[in-house]
């Protein structure tokens, strides 16, 4: 090799790695990187009760370091007998969005960007289409005359798309109802929802911001932690509440009582009573056969 | 075993080496590339770091250009093996120098659809969890684990098919049938399913009327043959055209000089000469006694040295030629460009496929330095062919050739012909069918092609993509697209026209409006248009660089036998210098 062909070489090779690290550069802005732990972390159903305790001891610990808050995290696991179902009262639903905000509070959902797993539609009187209805309703009061209102959340299907899609089970449904999602699993790649006909799952385009004393720290695992970027997340019934015998939040902060909450298989409690009494229901898009563990239904 | 492996790397060295060396153009072209791969990573080590909030996409439309550029490009994977069906089912000759430039660019699709998908995910980091046996994989139950298993293995298998016969190629011996006939048609199988199993990523979501359709898959098929034959078209024009040892119009040292052929030296053959065949060419000891006696006779040896030319397109005479010292490259002229379809040395043959056929000299043939060559009659060519062995070595380096011609282009067009009609009529159908009844399920259709509620952004590009579709079909049934020219106006028509039908307009239009009816739009933002820029052309670049390798081997320019000698091209003597 000559001397000047080896220059120009080096030089050539020179320009090119520093146009490569150039390029790489935006990597060092990054505030999430994975650590060995996370990374090598098993899925869900392979964690031994062992190895389940030192993830709940990281979480707390990644928890706190982030938001100051020591956090109470936990693996609550589905009760035997238990199959939660949901039921919606349209006649008495207001349209306060009150469920949307306490939803937001209770399950330590991003504030910036915003994620709220509850939408309110406003719907035309004698309408149940949803193609008709408005998103952005803000009068000064409602209710709003000529108009009811559908919250519309994740459904708990019997029958989940979401489910079957998801290329690495990152999420799945319980034996109460509840189809969850491991946030440590899933590899972000949406398909779950582009399947689901509910609108119901959220995604987080960045990392979640909530203010830390906004940080509900009664947590669990498949419910309520905070969030990582790049992971979907959706309505699962208050899971750190339900599994431990509380309503959820939208349930209890429902100013019209609109919003009923139990479990189907005990015949005495009020879901089954409303389920056995009421005339009509409605599940949402039925005809798709997801069968929504989620019931809307009017008084009168 | 630790010979091959040597040898192997010694081959891919040298075709590394030649990747990295070429004229201005070459640089250019690749220096150009690369800065825009560079721009691309960069753009996604933004995303990387801050999510996919860099890019337009929202939980209402959750999937955009990324997944748009990733079901057109797999498309195009399919379409450039099914090319391989007339070939290997058909035996269509024309085509069939092309096949490795069509498994080329299926491997360069597969990449792009690859790192498509890759960025597209929220946690790259987490790409292990879809690994069968290390993850946990999802299959049967979701379409995408069979696309992770479809896509991956095409790319083996188009890899191993390639870079087989390629190798092959190279060390200039016949490849074994049993080790990628079976693969070839595994690989014609697998490129309908792979283009079916992305088709059937959306036909399965009940919640998305807009893609809920059975109509999708063919659908798929047919814009994908009519968007790959039509790039292979494209791509092997600037082959033929990158190439040429001289460019248009320009005329070669030996035209216009007939007078050359007759300073040729001949001489009788003798036993001595072909005893020195053999040991360039083992099969022909397998030729009886009574066979070589019988035909010496006839045979010639003629001697020439550099430059002179030992037969001339467009000529016919029945003689064919086998190499005994020195190098003869045989190039030919077509739409006026010359190129070079062989290289042969000693031991290989030239001129026998007009000598067995009787046809006019579809190539020249001229010495590139000191030569000496075998002349044998047609008819003792067919005596020799008696011998088995001698029989399969011809035959199979008959093939060995790479001849691009109008003819092969106007196949092609012929695919992309029948592949463009039947993707407007399927169409039609599905327009049809969406309209003419009408229901709520039609508002994707309605905000696609007519807009919806004061949102309709893209109205402009789907009737762009209908006017080029039609203006398509329509050139391509006129006799005008048989001029070159038009047919590639055509075929860039065709690829813009069905990129975007099949792509944004296939994507975008099943989320808007959402599940619960609210109409929110996408445009993709400047970061994620420059990692789509990055992705192309890293894919391009890709090509670019498997084409620059294959094409001497395939004229046989670069084989083991040379191996040792300067690199032509990297030495920087030119090319056209030697003739």
């Amino acid at each position: 090799m000559s001397r000047r062909s080896f220059l120009r070489t080096s030089a050539v090779v020179t320009a090119g790695l520093a146009a490569l690290a150039a390029s790489l550069k935006p990597l060092m802005e990054m505030n999430d990187f994975p650590t060995a732990e996370r990374f090598m972390q098993k899925y869900y159903k392979e964690l031994t009760p062992a190895d389940m305790a030192k993830v709940l001891k990281r979480i707390e610990n990644e928890v706190e370091k982030q938001y100051g808050i020591r956090p109470h995290v936990r693996d609550l696991k589905p009760m035997d007998g238990v199959e939660f179902v949901y039921c919606l009262n349209l006649t008495r639903c207001i349209g306060c969005r009150k469920c949307v905000h306490a939803c937001v509070a209770e399950n330590n959902e991003s504030r910036n960007p915003e994620i709220q797993y509850i939408r309110v539609l406003e719907m035309t009187d004698g309408s149940l289409d949803v193609y008709k209805a408005r998103h952005n309703y803000n009068p000064e009061m409602v209710p709003e005359k000529g108009f009811f209102y559908m919250p519309v959340q994740c459904q708990q299907c019997e029958n989940p798309p979401c489910v079957k899609v998801c290329p690495v089970h990152a999420t799945w449904q319980e034996t109460d109802g509840i189809t969850v999602i491991d946030y440590d699993w899933c590899i972000g790649c949406r398909y779950c929802e582009a399947a689901c006909p509910y609108w119901a799952r959220r995604f987080n385009w960045t990392k979640p911001e909530i203010p830390k004393d906004r940080i509900n720290p009664e947590m669990s695992y498949l419910g309520n932690r905070p969030r990582r970027q790049g992971v979907m997340e959706k309505c699962h019934f208050c899971i750190q509440r339900t599994r431990a015998g509380r309503y959820p939040a939208c349930v209890e902060v429902c100013p019209a009582g609109a919003r009923k909450f139990g479990n189907i298989r005990d015949p005495d409690s009020e879901v089954s009573y409303i389920l056995k009494n009421k005339r009509v229901f409605i599940q949402l898009k039925e005809e798709l056969g997801t069968s929504p563990r989620f019931f809307y239904y009017f008084d009168v | 075993m630790i010979q091959a492996t040597k040898n192997y790397l010694a081959f891919l060295g040298r075709c590394g080496r030649i990747a990295c060396a070429g004229d201005w153009r070459y640089y250019a072209w690749m220096g150009a590339l690369t800065v825009l791969c560079l721009l691309g990573l960069n753009a996604y080590c933004k995303q990387f770091a801050h999510g996919l909030i860099r890019t337009g996409m929202s939980d209402e439309v959750s999937w955009g250009v990324y997944i748009a550029n990733f079901t057109f490009l797999v498309g195009v994977a399919a379409a450039a093996v099914m090319m391989v069906i007339p070939v290997y089912i058909y035996d269509n000759e024309e085509l069939h120098d092309l096949v490795i430039f069509g498994e080329l660019l299926a491997v360069a699709a597969i990449i792009m659809c690859l790192l498509f998908v890759t960025v597209d995910l929220g946690r790259p980091d987490r790409f292990w969890h879809l690994i069968p046996g290390l993850g946990q994989f999802n299959f049967p139950a979701s379409m995408l684990s069979w696309d992770v298993i479809v896509l991956n293995g095409y790319l083996l298998l188009n890899v191993h098919i390639c870079g087989y016969l390629l190798y092959c190629r190279y060390q200039k011996r016949m490849p074994a049938k049993w080790f990628y006939v079976p693969f070839v048609f595994i690989a014609i199988v697998w490129a309908i399913s792979i283009h079916t199993v992305t088709a059937f990523l959306y036909v399965g979501l009940g919640g998305r009327p807009f893609w809920n359709q059975a109509i999708i898959g063919p659908r798929f098929l047919a814009s994908a043959f009519t968007a790959g034959p039509a790039l292979i078209i494209l791509a092997i024009q600037v082959v033929r055209r990158v190439t040429a040892i001289a460019s248009k119009g320009e005329a070669m040292p030996w035209q216009g000089n007939s007078s050359a052929s007759k300073t040729v030296r001949q001489r009788a053959a003798t036993l001595d000469d072909l005893d020195s065949l053999v040991r360039y060419l083992p099969e022909f000891a397998s030729v009886a006694k009574e066979t070589r006696q019988a035909i010496l006779p006839d045979l010639r040896v003629l001697e020439v040295s550099t430059g002179e030319v030992l037969l001339r397109q467009g000529e016919t005479d029945k003689h064919t030629f086998f190499v005994l010292k020195g190098r003869v490259v045989v190039e030919r002229e077509e739409s006026g460009r010359h190129r070079i379809t062989r290289s042969a040395g000693p031991g290989e043959q030239f001129g026998e496929v007009s000598s067995l056929a009787g046809t006019p000299r579809m190539a020249t043939a001229v010495a590139e330095e000191a030569t000496q060559v075998l002349r044998v009659p047609a008819d003792a060519l067919r005596k020799l062919m008696k011998t088995p062995q001698l029989n399969r070595i011809i035959r199979a380096r008959m093939a060995e050739r790479l001849m691009i011609t109008d003819r092969a282009l106007m196949i092609l067009r012929g695919i992309v012909q029948v592949a463009m009609t039947i993707n407007v009529f399927l169409l039609v159908c599905e327009v049809f069918t969406e309209f003419y009844a009408g229901g709520l399920h039609i508002a994707s259709s309605k905000y696609l092609y007519l807009g919806l509620q004061g949102h309709h952004a893209l109205v402009p590009w789907i009737w762009t993509a209908i006017a080029f579709n039609l203006t398509a079909m329509i050139l391509l049934v006129l006799p005008l697209s048989r001029s070159l020219k038009w047919l590639n106006v055509t075929c860039v028509l065709c690829i813009v026209g069905i990129w975007i039908e099949k792509g944004m307009g296939l994507v975008i239009p099943g989320f808007i409006p959402s599940p619960l009816g609210e109409i929110v739009e996408y445009t993709p933002s400047l970061n994620e248009t420059l990692v789509c820029f990055g992705i192309w052309a890293f894919g391009l670049l890709c090509y670019t660089v498997f084409l620059r390798m294959s094409v001497p081997i395939l004229q046989g320019r670069l084989s083991k036998a040379n191996e040792g000698q300067p690199e032509f091209g990297v030495s920087g003597v030119s090319e056209r210098a030697a003739l």
